[in-house]
C-alpha cells in the first residue's frame, strides 16, 4: 500500500483534514499553461472557518456546514442520517430510485474501471477521494454493516469495513458535492453500477431527511424558484420590465420592435428559457425572439411564477422539489393550451422535464417536451431564414452539456446547424455522447461558497479548460479571436468563470455563448454582428 | 436396490438452492416499483443514430413511430457478453484475466449442457452412443471442459494476482473477494485434474450426469471429480447470494436502466404504473417535505401554498 494513501475507512478518522490538494500534482494544461500551476495557489479557509464549519475533507467548502459541538446532538446527526439511508432504501420513500440505488448497491466489481473516465480523479492528480468509487463504496459499507446488521468482524471479512460516526456524515455531505453528476463513469461500468446516482441519492438523503443542502441550490434556489417565481430572485413584475427592457435593446441591435408574446392562449409553443439568461445573457432569449420571429414560430412566453423559469435544480438533489417544478411548469403549460414545451439552452432543464419528470408528468399534464435543439435544426436545415455563414468566420468550437447529450441524446441537431453556418467549425476531443462535463454540473456553476470556486476551476473544470485550448491549439494567439459555442446556461455560467479564472481571453482569445447567437449572427437580414467580443 | 448417495443428495440440494436463490432475486427486482427514466446514452437500439442519439433529436418526436433496432442491440450485446468488449476498451489490464476467466466459466456452463444434452439424447431418447451427433456432442463437451478450465485456471490466478499486486485495486479488495477467486480456481483446477489424469473420455462424467438426470444411484466416480462436484455444489448454494450474480443483475442494469427510453405514453401501462407509485405514503422528514403525506400530494400541496403566500 503506497504510504499515506488514504483508504475508504479513513473517511471516519478524525483529522485536520482528509486530503491535501497540491496544484503541482494537478492534471498538466496545454499551452499557454505549462507553468499556470506553480504561480497560482489555492485559496484557503480562515482558521476561524475552520474552527466553525465542515473543511476536513480537502479543505474546501461547498455547504459551509456548521459544527455541530455537543455529542449528544452529533450522536442525534449520526442516527438521523442512518434514519434516512434506510428510507432511500424503501419503495415508499423512494420508488423514484430503489431499482437502480439498490443495484449499483449491491453489484459493484470494485473493479475501478470507472475512475479514469471521471475528470475531477484524473484533474486532481488522481486523489483517491475523488474516485467515483470513493463515495460509493462508502455508502455501500454503511449500508451493509449497519442496515445489515453486521457484526465487525464480517464486515471486515466481507469489506465492509468502515465506522459510522460524526465525522463520516460531515465529510460525507461535503463528498457528495465533489461529483457533477456527469454519469461519464456509468459509461465504462462493465456491469452498469452507477456511482453518479449513489452520489445523487445520497444529496437526496441529506436534503429529504436532514434538510441540507447548499443554499444556492435549495433556500435560494428550488424553495425561491416556487416561492418567488425565480431562483434568480426575479419577481413577475421584475421579469415583465426586464422583457420590455430588452425589447427596447433588440430594436437597437437589430433597427426592428420584436416583441416578447407573454401568456398568449392558444399559442402552438411554450418557450421556458433558464431565467439566468435574462439577467446574465440577455443575447440569448433576444436571438430566440428574433429568430422565432424571422421564421414566424407561434409561441409564447409565460409570465406566471415558475413558468418563467426553466430551471429545476431539484434534479440534483431532491425529488420532491423536482416534481413540484416539474408539476409547476405542466401546469401553466395547460392552461395556456399549448400543445409543447419547447425548453431554451439550459442542459439540466431539458433532462429534468423531460426525461425525469417523464414519469411525473401523467395523464392531463403529459404535455409533450422538445428540445430547442430540434426546433432550430428545423428552421436552419430547411432554410426557414436566410443565412450567410461567412458572417460565423471565427474558429468555432461545440461544448456539450452532459444533460442534453449523454442523459438525452441530444447530439447532432447542434452540429448539423454548426456544420452549416460555422465554416471554422471543429470538434474538441472527446465529444457528444462521450464529452466532458463542463465542470460546473449539478449545481456547481451556481455554488460560489467560500474557496469552492477555487476548487472548480482547478479540480472540476480542468478537464474542459484542457479540452478548450487543445481545440485551439493551432490558433492559440490571442489576437485570433475563438469562440466556445455552449448551448446552457449552466455551462455557460461555468464557462464565463473559468475563462475569467485563467484570464483565457486575454491570454488565448477564447470567449462563449450560445448556439442561437450564432444563427441570428449568420442572418441575412441581420445587417450589424449580433456576437459581440470582450472588450479588452 | 442401491440408495441414491449422499453427493447426489448435495447436487440436487445444490440446484434446487440455486434456482430458488436466482428466483428470489429475481421476484426482489421484477417487482420494485417503476423508477424514474434514467438512461445513458447510447442507447443500442435507436435506430439510424449511430452518433449515440435519440428520438429527443427529431422535431415533434412524439408524433413520430418509435423506431428501435434489434440488430443494433444485438451487435452491441453479442461482443459485450461473449468477449467483455467494453472492459477491452476501457481496461485492457483487466481484461487480459477478466476476459479468459469469465470465457473459461462459459465454456464450462456449455460443457455441462453438453453433457446434459447427450444424457438426455441416450437415457431419455434412447438414441445409441455411437450415432455421429452423439458423438459430436461428447467430443465438444470434452473440448469445452478442457479449454474452459485452462482458461479459467489462468483467468482466476491472474485476477488474483491483480487483486494482490494492482494500487489501483489497493483498498477495494476484501477477503471475500479472494475467497470467491480461490473457489473457482479450485473448481476449475480439480476438473482439469479429474479430466486430465482420470477421466479423459469424460465416460465417468456421463455416468454420472446420466445418473443424476434419471435419478439413478451412480458408480463412485473418480476422488477428484468428488471433489470436484462438491465444490460445486457448495459453489451453486454460495452463488446466488453474492454479487457474482452480476450476469443477471447486468440485464437489469443494462436493459431496464441504462437503455430504457420508453417514453411515458397516454392510457400506457407505464402511466399506470407512474400513478401507483405516486399513491405511497412518503415519511420523509425535511421541513420542506409534508411528512406523512401521498407523493402524489406532497408534489404539489408545496406548490398550491406557494401560490397562496
Amino acid at each position: 500500500m503506497k504510504k499515506n494513501k488514504v483508504k475508504v475507512q479513513d473517511i471516519s478518522k478524525p483529522s485536520r483534514q482528509l486530503v491535501e490538494l497540491d496544484p503541482k500534482e494537478f492534471m498538466k494544461l496545454p499551452h499557454p499553461y505549462e507553468d499556470w500551476d506553480s504561480q497560482k495557489e489555492l485559496k484557503q479557509v480562515t482558521e476561524d472557518q475552520r474552527n466553525r464549519l465542515e473543511c476536513s475533507l480537502d479543505g474546501h467548502v461547498a455547504l459551509g456546514l456548521q459544527k455541530i459541538e455537543s455529542k449528544e446532538e452529533q450522536e442525534q446527526f449520526v442516527k438521523k442520517f442512518l434514519e434516512g439511508l434506510k428510507k432511500l432504501l424503501t419503495k415508499e420513500n423512494n420508488w423514484t430510485f430503489l431499482k437502480p440505488l439498490t443495484l449499483s448497491l449491491e453489484y459493484c466489481a470494485k473493479c475501478q474501471t470507472c475512475n479514469d473516465a471521471c475528470p475531477v480523479y484524473v484533474s486532481s492528480g488522481k486523489k483517491e477521494i475523488y474516485r467515483p468509487t470513493y463515495r460509493a463504496e462508502v455508502l455501500r459499507r454503511i449500508v451493509n454493516k449497519y442496515l445489515k446488521n453486521q457484526p465487525d468482524f464480517m464486515a471486515k471479512l466481507t469489506g465492509n469495513d468502515i465506522e459510522l460516526n460524526y465525522t463520516t456524515v460531515m465529510r460525507l455531505v461535503e463528498l457528495a458535492y465533489r461529483c457533477t453528476l456527469c454519469r461519464r463513469c456509468v459509461q465504462t461500468c462493465p456491469i452498469g453500477v452507477d456511482n453518479g446516482l449513489i452520489t445523487h441519492e445520497l444529496r437526496k438523503l441529506f436534503s429529504q431527511e436532514l434538510g441540507i443542502a447548499p443554499v444556492e441550490i435549495h433556500a435560494k434556489g428550488s424553495v425561491q424558484h416556487l416561492q418567488v417565481g425565480s431562483s434568480t430572485g426575479m419577481v413577475k413584475q421584475a421579469f415583465v420590465d426586464t422583457l420590455e427592457f430588452l425589447e427596447d435593446e433588440m430594436e437597437e441591435k437589430v433597427g426592428k420592435k420584436i416583441k416578447f408574446p407573454i401568456d398568449k392562449k392558444g399559442s402552438e409553443i411554450l418557450l421556458i428559457h433558464n431565467a439566468g439568461e435574462y439577467l446574465s445573457w440577455p443575447e440569448n432569449p433576444e436571438a430566440f425572439a428574433i429568430l422565432f420571429d424571422a421564421a414566424g414560430v407561434d409561441y409564447t412566453i409565460s409570465s406566471e411564477i415558475v413558468g418563467y423559469d426553466g430551471v429545476n435544480y431539484g434534479l440534483w438533489y431532491d425529488d420532491v422539489q423536482l416534481a413540484r417544478v416539474a408539476i409547476k411548469h405542466a401546469q401553466i403549460a395547460k392552461q395556456l393550451g399549448v400543445k409543447k414545451i419547447v425548453v431554451g439552452e439550459c442542459g439540466h432543464a431539458h433532462k429534468a422535464i423531460s426525461v425525469i419528470a417523464d414519469r411525473v408528468l401523467n395523464k392531463e399534464l403529459n404535455i409533450p417536451r422538445e428540445s430547442c435543439m430540434a426546433l432550430f435544426e428545423d428552421i436552419v436545415m430547411n432554410d426557414k431564414v436566410k443565412l450567410d455563414p461567412s458572417k460565423n468566420d471565427m474558429p468555432v468550437t461545440l461544448h456539450d452539456p452532459c444533460n442534453m447529450v449523454r442523459l438525452m441524446g441530444v447530439v447532432e441537431p447542434q452540429r448539423r446547424i454548426l456544420r452549416k453556418i460555422a465554416p471554422k467549425f471543429r470538434e474538441m476531443e472527446p465529444h457528444g455522447v462521450y464529452n466532458y462535463c463542463c465542470g460546473g454540473g449539478s449545481g456547481f456553476a451556481i455554488m460560489p461558497s467560500i474557496n469552492f470556486p477555487d476548487w472548480k476551476y482547478n479540480i472540476s473544470g480542468r478537464m474542459k479548460m484542457k479540452q478548450v485550448l487543445e481545440a485551439f491549439q493551432n490558433e492559440i494567439d490571442p489576437d485570433i479571436k475563438k469562440m466556445v459555442c455552449a448551448p446552457c446556461s449552466n455551462c455557460k455560467g461555468m464557462l464565463r468563470d473559468l475563462l475569467e479564472y485563467y484570464e483565457v481571453w486575454e491570454k488565448a482569445g477564447i470567449h462563449y455563448t450560445g448556439l442561437v447567437e450564432f444563427i441570428v449572427n449568420a442572418m441575412v437580414d441581420i445587417k450589424e454582428p449580433f456576437i459581440e467580443w470582450p472588450m479588452i | 436396490m442401491e440408495k441414491i448417495s449422499f453427493l447426489q443428495i448435495l447436487n440436487y440440494s445444490a440446484v434446487i438452492v440455486l434456482f430458488l436463490g436466482l428466483l428470489s432475486k429475481a421476484i426482489k427486482y421484477f417487482t420494485m416499483p417503476i423508477n424514474l427514466r434514467w438512461e445513458l446514452y447510447p442507447i443500442p437500439h435507436e435506430k439510424g443514430r449511430p452518433h449515440g442519439g435519440s428520438y429527443f433529436e427529431d422535431l415533434n418526436w412524439w408524433t413520430k413511430p418509435r423506431e428501435k433496432t434489434l440488430i443494433g442491440q444485438l451487435k452491441f450485446m453479442i461482443p459485450e457478453i461473449l468477449f467483455i468488449k467494453a472492459l477491452y476498451h476501457d481496461n485492457r489490464k483487466l481484461w487480459i484475466f477478466s476476459f479468459p476467466f469469465h470465457f473459461g466459466l462459459y465454456l464450462y456452463i456449455g460443457g455441462f449442457i453438453l453433457l446434459l444434452i447427450g444424457s438426455v439424447l441416450t437415457s431419455y431418447i434412447n438414441l445409441s452412443s455411437d450415432l455421429f451427433i452423439i458423438k459430436i456432442v461428447q467430443s465438444l463437451a470434452i473440448i469445452f471442459f478442457g479449454i474452459g478450465f485452462i482458461l479459467g485456471i489462468f483467468g482466476s490466478i491472474g485476477l488474483l494476482i491483480r487483486r494482490s499486486t494492482s494500487e489501483e485495486l489497493e483498498g477495494f479488495t476484501s477477503p471475500k473477494d479472494f475467497f470467491n477467486l480461490i473457489f473457482i480456481l479450485l473448481i476449475m483446477a480439480s476438473g482439469l485434474i479429474s479430466l486430465i489424469l482420470y477421466d479423459k473420455g469424460l465416460i465417468a462424467a456421463r455416468v454420472y450426469i446420466n445418473g443424476l438426470i434419471t435419478f439413478n444411484p451412480i458408480v463412485s466416480p473418480n476422488p477428484m471429480f468428488i471433489i470436484h462436484i462438491v465444490l460445486l455444489s457448495l459453489f451453486l448454494i454460495y452463488f446466488p447470494f453474492t454479487h457474482m450474480t452480476h450476469m443477471f443483475a447486468k440485464y437489469l442494469m443494462w436493459d431496464k436502466i441504462k437503455w430504457e427510453d420508453e417514453p411515458n405514453l397516454k392510457g400506457s401501462a407505464i402511466e399506470a404504473r407512474v400513478d401507483k407509485a405516486l399513491g405511497y405514503v412518503q415519511d420523509w422528514s425535511a421541513p420542506h417535505i409534508h411528512t406523512g403525506t401521498k407523493w402524489s400530494e406532497t408534489a404539489t400541496k408545496g406548490v398550491e401554498e406557494n401560490e397562496k403566500k
